[in-house]
């Protein structure tokens, strides 16, 4: 060994200390009885499932759309038609997430931009053609909503479909997202209600999945949006598990649904992936046994069917490379590996096009097939929680539940996940991380393979990227009139005016969401409805 | 919001984001590591190109930074309307830039940075284009 080898300190990438190796004295003494437990109960440390892969592989689940309704629908159907085992809506983010119609102002003067990161999807008829003849009843479905205000629009639409076509909503399976790391951390829109009545509308779809949708996740917390902003591992499952007590706390405040059957609802999340191999992985089984440790704590939750924390991962889009992008096959894989030790439910692997645009179709299939080789190739699906009673495993998912929890403290010290959203605290908490990883990088301290070493490429393997299509704004201008000409006015005026009504008293917003979409009322005159009633977010950051 | 009175050691750089979408740590990172390198340096958002004329002006920008996360179209007529209003000011790009689209902005005289550009590179850009050299 060298001296600059002894002199070095080993980290894992979140900063927690590593040893060169691992003994059994380094498990902390109380972790031990879960890590020698089963899957499936207790702790829930070691999988959600007794039989982990054996019944059921992870799905395969992987976001994608662009363009027109029609394009969407085309790539889903290609994807399912690839062995995808459930979808995901992307919705145009020029639009959706700011709730504009094509020709709000601020669309208008970049109308080229639109389509190009998701369909263009207005009203109700947009997402019948998105979903047309894909078998709702049958297949997992995300409707897409990850931004918060947007949430209620994208679902009770894609519910209004499925209505429409006879299906019973009560046997609907699916997801929606109202995700606040996407929302005011990852990715804030240029409007966007503030977390008050965002918190209110989950709430809100909360109670009315429980009521109309049992087998549906109302929302999900995606802990990926605040990961790739910078937030590390710990951070990640503290800020996670820091939302979701906020989203329990006022289940409780409004009394009207057990936690325990919100917990249920609540209990499937996700996380990124990221490269750190090991501690990616025992960031999944530190999660679900701070989950079912937090419904018994704090909520005297102890069903077993509420306390197994379900998993869905995306692989780090931040670590695909544009340089020698062919190399981020090989991170997709790994990055996926990690979930899959870590007994994740579901999985979506990033294009390896991801730092050059949205996927193209080459580049889906590839999501698709590593996914299968995995499943299929590599015997990973006999064995559940291979990394359990691993020394360093168990040592690392202790450290991981440690630290998550003081993160977690640290964010209930300051008032709370939303508090700490509007302060801007965990925004600074995801800017210093970022630096300091790209300052790690520019000293070459952290070796980016093609970036900022290796960067010879013998064989230089130029991708395009994925070039969309050019007239996803020309159709989204003549369909949002045509439904405004062709519904019935006093029926759409009359949903407005009852969901303006509704937004600025207590009641569930929902049931007035589903006759909005039904009277074919507008993504725009929608948001114009939320903004009039709860005003505009103001974001402690400069975007 | 008060004009910072006008330093004469530096220059200064109004950084925006060209496309509706909320995408930060980029031109977050940018804008750091330019300001620690003895740069003013403003983050203005998401914007369009007459506001992004408008501050530039008023704040008598050195260099315009245009975040376009992969939204060629429409950074290429911003670049266009900067170029028409503000001629002497220079405009460098980054963001989820594809090779192809690269290149046809490289064609209008713009520095084009895409993802895993090297920071000293981008301030060593920044330098060049302002003419002004904090580091020396």
């Amino acid at each position: 060994m060298t001296a600059d080898e002894r002199e070095k300190t080993w980290t894992s990438a979140s900063g927690i200390p590593l040893q060169p190796f691992y003994r059994a004295a380094d498990v902390p003494a109380e972790h031990r009885a879960d890590a020698d437990g089963a899957p499936g109960e207790g702790a829930f440390l070691r999988g959600a499932y007794p039989t982990g892969y054996r019944t059921k592989p992870w799905r395969i689940f992987q976001l994608s759309g662009f363009g027109k309704p029609e394009d969407e629908n085309e790539r889903i159907k290609m994807l399912l038609a690839h062995g995808e085992t459930g979808f995901i809506m992307e919705h145009d983010r020029n639009t959706a997430d700011h709730m504009y119609d094509a020709d709000h102002p601020e669309v208008v003067a970049r109308a080229r931009d639109v389509g190009l990161t998701g369909a263009v999807m207005q009203s109700v008829n947009d997402i019948a053609i998105c979903l047309d003849g894909i078998p709702l009843e049958a297949t997992y479905g995300h409707a897409g909503g990850g931004v918060v205000q947007h949430a209620p629009f994208a679902l009770a639409g894609y519910w209004t479909v499925a209505r429409r076509r006879g299906l019973d909503l009560s046997r609907l399976p699916g997801t929606g997202q109202s995700d606040f790391n996407l929302t005011y951390l990852g990715c804030p829109p240029k409007q966007q209600i503030p977390t008050g009545p965002g918190l209110r509308f989950n709430i809100d779809i909360v109670e009315f999945c429980a009521e109309h949708l049992p087998r549906w996740v109302p929302v999900s917390i995606a802990a990926y949006n605040a990961a790739d902003s910078g937030i590390n591992a710990y951070q990640e499952l503290g800020a996670l598990f820091a939302n979701a007590i906020e989203y329990l706390d006022e289940v409780q405040r409004r009394g009207k649904m057990e936690v325990a059957q919100a917990a249920r609802g609540v209990g499937g999340v996700s996380f990124r992936l990221s490269m750190d191999l090991f501690e990616e992985a025992c960031k999944m089984r530190a999660a679900r046994k701070m989950w079912s440790t937090l419904l018994r704590e704090r909520y005297g939750i102890n069903d077993p069917k509420v306390a197994n924390l379900r998993i869905h991962c995306v692989t780090a889009g931040s670590r695909m490379t544009y340089q020698q992008p062919l190399n981020n096959i090989v991170r997709g894989t790994l990055m996926g590996l990690a979930g899959i030790l870590g007994g994740i439910q579901s999985l979506g692997v990033s294009g390896y096009d991801e730092a050059l645009s949205i996927p193209s179709e080459h580049a889906h299939q590839m999501s698709v097939r590593i996914q299968q080789i995995l499943q299929n190739e590599t015997n990973l699906t006999a064995v559940a929680d291979p990394l359990g009673g691993s020394h360093y495993a168990e040592s690392l998912t202790a450290e991981l539940i440690e630290r998550g929890r003081a993160f977690q403290e640290q964010i209930l010290e300051q008032g709370g996940y939303l508090a700490c959203l509007d302060s801007g605290w965990l925004q600074a908490r995801a800017a210093e991380n970022q630096v300091a990883e790209f300052e790690a990088q520019d000293k070459g301290e952290q070796i980016v393979v093609g970036v900022n070493a290796f960067a010879e490429d013998i064989s230089p393997h130029e991708i395009d990227g994925f070039m969309g299509v050019d007239d996803a704004y020309d159709i989204a201008i003549e369909r949002v009139k045509g439904v405004r000409a062709n519904r019935d006015g006093a029926r759409a005026s009359a949903a407005m005016q009852a969901l303006a009504a509704g937004c600025r008293g207590d009641d569930n917003v929902m049931p007035l969401m589903m006759e909005a979409m039904d009277a074919e009322v507008t993504l725009g005159e929608v948001g114009d409805v939320f903004r009039d009633a709860f005003g505009d977010w103001q974001s402690p950051i400069a975007m | 919001m008060p004009v910072p009175s006008r330093q004469s050691n530096t220059a200064r750089i109004v950084i925006a984001k060209t496309a509706l979408d909320g995408h930060w740590r980029g031109p977050q990172l940018v804008a750091h590591a330019l300001g620690e390198a003895g740069y003013e340096v403003e983050l203005i958002g998401m914007r369009q190109a007459d506001e992004i004329i408008a501050t530039a002006s008023e704040r008598q920008a050195d260099l315009i930074g245009l975040h376009i996360g992969g939204h060629v179209a429409v950074a290429e007529q911003v670049i266009e309307a900067i170029r028409a209003a503000l001629p002497e000011v220079p405009i460098f790009v980054g963001g989820v830039v594809p090779p192809w689209a690269k290149k046809r902005l490289e064609a209008m005289g713009v520095e084009v940075y895409p993802p895993g550009s090297q920071m000293r590179d981008i301030i060593n850009a920044a330098a060049r284009l302002t003419g002004f050299d904090p580091v020396g």
